[in-house]
């Protein structure tokens, strides 16, 4: 990580080495909290407050954290900074922390967290961690906005709450995609926003584990 | 550096500091925020009120709404409120679990699935006479398909005719169950009457299959019989002796036969 | 013939390497190969020594299917024309505007109108699954440079015959889009999903659109008709309510609403026997379907319950209602999505049949509990060949104290 600059690592977890995409970590919140946009949002929001600041406190004293305990001094910055903002929630958006609930105190266990703490922060300095924690939290809310995105917009016509395509309910005209309400939806969705990205960035496809051989000879190999 | 870090005493200095800092600022954080969060869960509470007796809109001042409402404490075996609790605090849930307070349904009794129910409740009144209130909110729950479904109901000061009804928590299934509150459902419920008679003490109201007919039913929601049935079962309960009947038996004596034809009459030219 | 294989002669080349049309190989393949044996030879382990290759194969299931298909159709008709013959309206539009050209009006005693009235919602239903499914196989086929895969064709009818008869047709579209893009391209195509392709798209718009088409109302196509269907009638009411509306006859020959395909289990169990006699299905996984449902719905009926009309149903009534018997001989013998070991089918089968019990009677939001029993079936289905495999290995192990050399 010598190389790293405050632009490559606010950059590159956007798509790159995205967290979600490239690494697969923090799946299960994206799939529970992203049914409205604005609920990712602050979902998205929270993540980066606590992904920076857990890099920043860790970063800022790494060289004291003995490294027989080092995790769960990790997990201690971490757990307090999520019971903070789960706290500021309750208390300036109340609302949105009951659409939350237990989704917020989750964030603590959210690999992508730990992760970069662990696997950055212990190595790098505050300013430069800082920034990184930012990255990853804002790669996070990308995949986030976007799985909310689609699941608001096709399964409740809205976005941000406004409606933009008149459901059948209230007597409009679009018919609701039920399906996308439901958690497994995300699931799709993630699957082909990494399908996506992997299109664009075909150096993150994995190699084949194996390969079926042709048990026959087309005349003409297409 | 790395061999002094790990001795025990670096270990236990650091693990020590490091607790001290994080309960500080955690404690602090919940302690600071405390009153706003009792706050908002209290304005919650309101404007759940508000949005059931059909005087909520977005961007109002809901203290100032609720000025006009008074809550009360229920007894609802004998129909009478008590001072035995403060309403804002009285905590239905608790109430249940308690023997004093509560007690055990079960078998033929428990239709809307509780198995346990208090005996006092906090009902809000609007208007400003308490005494002779225009509408009537009761706190109702029971279980759905998936689960537990709480909300209120508002009903009109004849203690029979229905203004409206809302669930603030549920898990019924999106697009099926969870269609009890949409708006457009809700809006049917208005004008409806709970009790077929005068005198009788079982209430009629109820969700239809399908459309409903007459003024005791509402139309169902397609697709989700089931919780359909939930409300119906849970309003059989808390509208009957077992729950509120007693309570509104008051309201219903107290109004007498030419004004509930009149309330009729005005409410069918309204409904036109 | 020498015509025709003439003429693929001639425009081959167009095809090849370098020809005009070097993208639309697959195309070419797809059409040559139904007139002819295909060109390719077997060169590793495999040696079946057959004329019938998939093509011929999936053809026959798809000719299967016709019974299923021609009596949907009349009885889509006929439930559509009985009901306006009470006096509902029909469905206006151009399907009527067909209806009226080519018969003499809604008839319900009339064959003719009857399935001509069922051919104007069934043939849009297939016409729109075949070229949007088509589409999509076609895009990965050029796209992976593969074959055009014939198990499209027998996923298409399928699908098409298990949707209700008054879907709307973007909804078709919707389903068959994603049975397969996500139940089977993006696995690699036929013979690599674990899903049956149809299923998944059946199941896909079960959940987007559950008011219309969770199996709770039925489907007749008639404007404003609102009925339980079988299964939820039999759920709310009970076995009695059940049997003054239809009787059993009914159910077995079909004269009940319901999905296009899935009423006649008379029609279904024809095209059974073809594809047993043929040896293309298996029966291993109908008789383990039919014992567990069998065995399920015989405990509950001894169980028995006061408040669930559920557990009171009797086999004989499972097998009639709801998609139960199309399940069972079209989807649940699917080769590719299925256990491959012969004791692993019975098992699998006898999940499917278990599970779609259970659903049916004890789980209260479905009605129906067929397709999700044959998909959570399909999931397993590696997993219990897994366990017959590793059995066989042990069993030769022991026998000969060798471990077999891998083969694939």
């Amino acid at each position: 990580m010598a190389d790293a600059t405050p632009k490559s690592v606010l950059t590159a977890p956007l798509t790159k080495n995205n967290p979600i995409a490239l690494q697969v970590l923090g799946i299960c919140s994206a799939l529970a909290v992203t049914t409205s946009m604005s609920v990712s949002l602050v979902m998205t929001l929270a993540v980066i407050f606590v992904c920076a600041f857990s890099n920043l406190f860790v970063s800022l004293i790494r060289h004291h954290i003995p490294s027989a305990i080092r995790i769960i001094v990790q997990m201690t910055i971490i757990a307090s900074l999520v019971i903070v903002v789960d706290q500021v929630l309750k208390a300036f958006a109340y609302e949105m922390s009951k659409q939350l609930s237990v989704f917020v105190g989750l964030i603590i266990t959210n690999c992508i967290i730990m992760g970069r703490a662990e696997g950055f922060a212990m190595q790098n300095s505050p300013k430069l961690s800082f920034i990184d924690g930012v990255g990853n939290g804002l790669g996070y809310g990308l995949v986030l906005m976007f799985v909310g995105f689609v699941r608001e917009l096709f399964g409740s016509g809205s976005i941000f709450g406004f409606t933009v395509l008149h459901p059948v309910q209230d007597g409009g005209w679009y018919v609701p995609n039920g399906l996308l309400l439901l958690p497994p939806s995300a699931f799709f969705i993630i699957g082909l926003m990494i399908w996506i990205i992997r299109e664009a960035h075909p150096e993150q496809v994995e190699e084949n584990e194996f390969k079926m051989k042709h048990n026959t000879e087309p005349k003409e190999a297409v | 550096m790395a061999q002094s870090n790990n001795s025990i005493k670096k270990i236990l200095t650091v693990a020590f500091a490091l607790c001290i800092v994080c309960s500080v600022i955690v404690s602090t954080a919940a302690v600071a925020l405390r009153p706003m969060q009792l706050l908002n869960e209290e304005l919650d509470r309101k404007t759940n009120v508000l949005r059931v007796a059909g005087l909520y809109e977005r961007g109002i001042d809901v203290e100032a709404a609720f000025a006009e409402i008074t809550s009360r404490v229920v007894d609802m075996r004998t129909g009478e409120y008590t001072d035995q609790f403060d309403p804002d605090t009285f905590d239905h849930f608790q109430a249940a679990r308690d023997p004093a307070t509560g007690r055990v349904l079960s078998g033929e009794r428990d239709i809307a699935g509780l198995s346990r129910v208090e005996n006092y409740a906090t009902v809000y009144l609007v208007g400003d006479d308490p005494d002779n209130p225009e509408q009537l909110i009761l706190p109702i729950r029971g279980q759905g398909l998936w689960g537990l479904m709480r909300g209120y109901l508002a009903i009109e000061g004849d203690g029979n005719t229905i203004v409206g009804i809302t669930y603030y928590e549920h898990s019924e299934t999106p697009g099926l169950g969870a269609e009890v509150n949409n708006p457009r459902w809700q809006a049917q419920w208005e004008g409806k009457q709970i009790f077929s008679d005068e005198e009788s003490v079982t209430p009629a109201i109820r969700v239809a299959r399908g459309a409903g007919t007459g003024e005791h039913q509402v139309d169902g929601l397609s697709g989700a019989t089931l919780t359909a049935n939930g409300v119906t079962n849970m309003l059989q309960f808390w509208l009957s002796p077992e729950g509120f009947g007693e309570y509104l038996a008051k309201f219903r004596a107290g109004i007498d036969q030419d004004e509930a034809q009149e309330a009729d009459v005005e409410f069918e030219a309204e409904g036109a | 013939m020498m015509g025709i294989r003439q003429t693929l002669d001639n425009l081959e080349p167009h095809f090849h390497k370098g020809g005009k049309y070097e993208k639309m190989y697959p195309l070419y393949e797809a059409v040559d190969t139904i007139f002819y044996a295909p060109p390719s030879v077997a060169k590793t382990t495999a040696h079946v020594r057959d004329g019938i290759d998939l093509k011929r194969i999936m053809i026959t299931v798809w000719a299967c299917t016709f019974p299923a298909m021609f009596f949907g159709m009349w009885n889509a008709g006929w439930q559509s024309n009985m009901a306006i013959a009470e006096g509902y309206a029909s469905m206006a539009g151009w399907r009527e505007a067909i209806m009226m050209t080519l018969t003499a009006g809604h008839d319900p005693g009339s064959f003719w109108s009857n399935i001509v009235l069922g051919a104007t919602y069934f043939l849009p239903i297939y016409l729109v699954t075949f070229v949007v499914g088509g589409f999509w196989e076609v895009l990965f086929a050029v796209k992976r440079g593969h074959e055009v895969n014939e198990g499209f064709f027998v996923s298409s009818v399928l699908y098409a015959l298990i949707l209700p008869v008054d879907i709307p047709l973007w909804q078709v579209a919707l389903g068959i889009t994603f049975g397969i893009v996500i139940g089977k391209d993006i696995f690699g195509g036929t013979g690599k999903n674990f899903l049956n392709p149809a299923l998944t798209g059946r199941a896909f718009l079960y959940f987007a659109y559950p008011a219309q088409i969770s199996g709770d109302a039925v489907w007749v196509a008639a404007d404003g008709y609102t009925g339980a269907t079988a299964l939820s009638l039999a759920f709310q009411e009970g076995m009695a309510a059940l049997t003054a509306e239809f009787s059993w006859w009914d159910a077995f020959l079909g004269f009940m609403p319901g999905s296009i395909g899935e009423t006649s289990t008379l029609a279904i169990l024809i095209g059974a026997a073809v594809l047993l006699w043929t040896k293309i299905a298996s029966w291993r996984i109908m008789l383990g379907v039919f014992l567990g449902m069998v065995a399920t719905s015989a405990l509950f009926n001894l169980i028995g319950s006061d408040t669930n009309p559920m557990f009171a149903m009797p086999w004989y009534w499972h097998l009639v209602i709801g998609g139960f018997a199309f399940g069972m001989v079209f989807m649940a013998t699917d080769p590719v999505s299925a256990s491959m070991t012969n004791q692993g089918r019975l098992i699998f089968g006898a999940l499917i049949g278990v599970m779609t019990v259970l659903i049916r009677v004890v789980n209260p939001a479905f009605p129906e509990g067929i397709m999700l029993a044959i998909l959570f079936a399909n999931l397993f289905a590696p997993l219990i060949d897994h366990f017959f495999v590793q059995a066989n290995i042990k069993r030769r192990l022991q026998r000969t104290g060798v471990p077999a050399e891998e083969t694939a």
